[in-house]
């Protein structure tokens, strides 16, 4: 039980003027973003009012939506079926094998600290032509493989991959970080109680690891999950969403409605839905997680 | 595996170091290759900075460059403003950070060791915020800064970004605040301390860990924060360090090696950063995430 007693003042000196910034700058914008997602707007002149006018177009008859949302789920899918196995296996490994893993699992995180724009713009230059000086393309070349040659970045069905591959290559190390440290944590004594119950190397994995693991592998569905809904430095920083929409995902296609065609309403609708995708999505994984611990513990 | 049981003894033992150490080959060589994947296309950007324009466009990627070229880095420093867009970013992140610490750290106190009804309400407030995307935000604030005439001030970057980072903040130290023994505050009562002087006199000093965490954690987000930046600031002398690295690469084409020695630039205070505290740093990340 706490034992300091305070006056209501004291309260209030210590806790609203975080309260105040934070409600002020985080709930209230989401607010007036769900209103003004009711609004046909420019930002400059009369506003009027049309109610879901916005959502329905949104949902309906914007041609550039469904695959925004769609790329957006396809990064969420590649993060969480090709990076997170693949960080878990090589935490795996590093905890197994590396006696002195510091500098290993420093060195895969070193990506993750750098700011997204000087990685989109590094891999930018790596994707570019040969001419230009790109890595890659010089790197087919060099094997012979010319005609394996692409503009990476330009070409419409190529382009978000290129981008997806950076965003696993960027963020790997912090999930390996997070799923060791994860291993780390389970006590020595039941892989050795294992061990003479028969249960070794792999096996010891599969039935001690991974239901040991599921509460750090939460943390990293929702860091990757979150992190593709929200992923928007990169795609700006590397294609703008262009060629023709070709790399658009939710929240580039609301900057450029908002910012660049100037529909402050419409916008803000598509704010809303990023909004609401991304606490749905906090609780259902959420949901989903503490359903299969249930069932492991 | 269970065959192996059938298997006299000692050859077993033979079969088994030789599998193991094949085993701990393939590990290696997965654990090298990634190593190069992640580190290569940095070390390769390093090189690249050094390079003439000859030298990245002959193919030649591998190659050390035949004369390092510091050249480029005084290009670079000359026809953009590194100087002012590094302590544009050292001043917000800077100014950033004090203000999370301590807003957070008195909020997190109250939660933590006041007697009140209300303490975990405001803590699933804080909770909340955590998953609300900054980009939805973006245009609502926009419009109220401009309302009250602070864009294209680094105040309104220093004020959501304090609002942005006080969430897993407030919970990382009001988390630890709470395993605190109720004791010592009972003896300074005693001693006569009144709440302030409990905060700054025991809880601060006792909170350094965790402090040091939200530390590493806001300085990591900020440092590294670009739409807010690109989307509030609008003068050239008041860019933060990603929004002005990236106009200057988007926007000077003369000559490749100064635009990777541009980013090299934009890279390296991280960088130094991560030399120096590396261990707390991956720490604090790995607290924030989990705590998250």
């Amino acid at each position: 039980m706490n034992v300091l007693k305070v006056s209501r003042w004291t309260i209030a000196a210590f806790v609203l003027p975080c309260l105040l910034i934070y409600i002020s700058l985080v709930f209230v914008p989401i607010l007036i973003s769900f209103y003004s997602g009711m609004l046909d707007w420019n930002g400059i002149g009369e506003s009027t009012f049309v109610g879901f006018d916005n959502f329905v177009k949104m949902l309906t008859s914007d041609a550039v939506f469904w695959p925004a949302v769609g790329r957006t789920f396809m990064l969420a899918g590649f993060s969480m079926l090709i990076q997170l196995p693949i960080a878990l296996f090589v935490a795996i490994l590093i905890s197994r094998y590396v006696r002195k893993p510091n500098f290993l699992v420093s060195s895969y995180f070193l990506p993750v600290i750098l700011s997204v724009v000087v990685i989109g713009q590094l891999w930018k230059t790596i994707y570019n032509p040969a001419s230009m000086g790109g890595m890659i393309n010089q790197l087919l070349i060099m094997i012979g493989l010319e005609e394996w040659t692409h503009s990476w970045l330009t070409e419409p069905k190529i382009a978000i991959f290129a981008i997806i591959l950076v965003g696993l290559w960027q963020y790997l190390g912090y999930h390996v970080l997070i799923q060791f440290t994860g291993i780390q944590n389970i006590p020595a004594d039941i892989y050795e109680a294992a061990k003479i119950d028969g249960a070794d190397g792999f096996k010891a994995d599969r039935y001690i690891t991974l239901p040991m693991i599921i509460p750090i592998f939460k943390i990293s569905v929702v860091l990757s999950f979150i992190g593709s809904l929200q992923s928007f430095d990169l795609i700006m920083v590397m294609t703008g969403g262009g060629p023709a929409n070709a790399t658009d995902v939710i929240s580039s296609h609301m900057y450029k409605m908002s910012f660049l065609s100037q529909e402050y309403g419409y916008g803000s609708a598509i704010a809303s839905f990023l909004v609401v995708v991304c606490l749905a999505a906090t609780v259902i994984i959420n949901f989903l997680f503490t359903r299969l611990d249930k069932k492991y513990t | 595996m269970n065959q192996s049981a059938a298997i006299p003894a000692a050859p077993a033992v033979a079969t088994r170091r030789i599998r193991f150490s094949f085993a701990k080959m393939m590990v290696f060589a997965v654990l090298g290759v990634l190593i190069v994947t992640q580190l290569y296309p940095l070390l390769w950007l390093l090189l690249y900075s050094f390079k003439t324009n000859e030298e990245i466009l002959s193919g030649n990627f591998f190659a050390l460059p035949s004369q390092w070229q510091w050249s480029n880095y005084s290009a670079a420093i000359e026809s953009g403003n590194y100087w002012k867009y590094l302590s544009n970013s050292l001043l917000v992140t800077s100014v950033t950070m004090v203000g999370v610490i301590l807003l957070a750290s008195l909020t997190a106190f109250a939660i933590s060791r006041f007697r009140w009804k209300y303490g975990q309400l405001v803590l699933l407030i804080f909770l909340l915020g955590m998953m609300i995307p900054l980009q939805g935000t973006l245009l609502p604030l926009m419009i109220m800064f401009s309302n009250v005439d602070i864009l294209n001030t680094h105040l309104s970057l220093i004020l959501p970004y304090i609002a942005f980072q006080t969430p897993i903040a407030v919970f990382i130290l009001s988390g630890f605040m709470k395993s605190i023994p109720h004791e010592i505050e009972e003896s300074a009562i005693m001693d006569g301390a009144g709440v302030f002087r409990i905060f700054r006199s025991i809880m601060l000093p006792v909170s350094v860990p965790p402090i040091m965490t939200v530390c590493i954690l806001t300085f990591i987000n900020i440092w590294n924060e670009y739409i807010l930046a690109a989307t509030f600031i609008s003068s050239e002398r008041l860019k933060t360090l990603p929004f002005g690295v990236n106009s200057f690469v988007s926007q000077y084409s003369v000559n490749y090696g100064a635009i990777g020695a541009f980013l090299v630039l934009g890279a390296l205070p991280v960088i130094v950063a991560y030399f120096l505290l590396a261990e707390k740093i991956t720490k604090g990340m790995v607290a924030g995430a989990v705590k998250g």
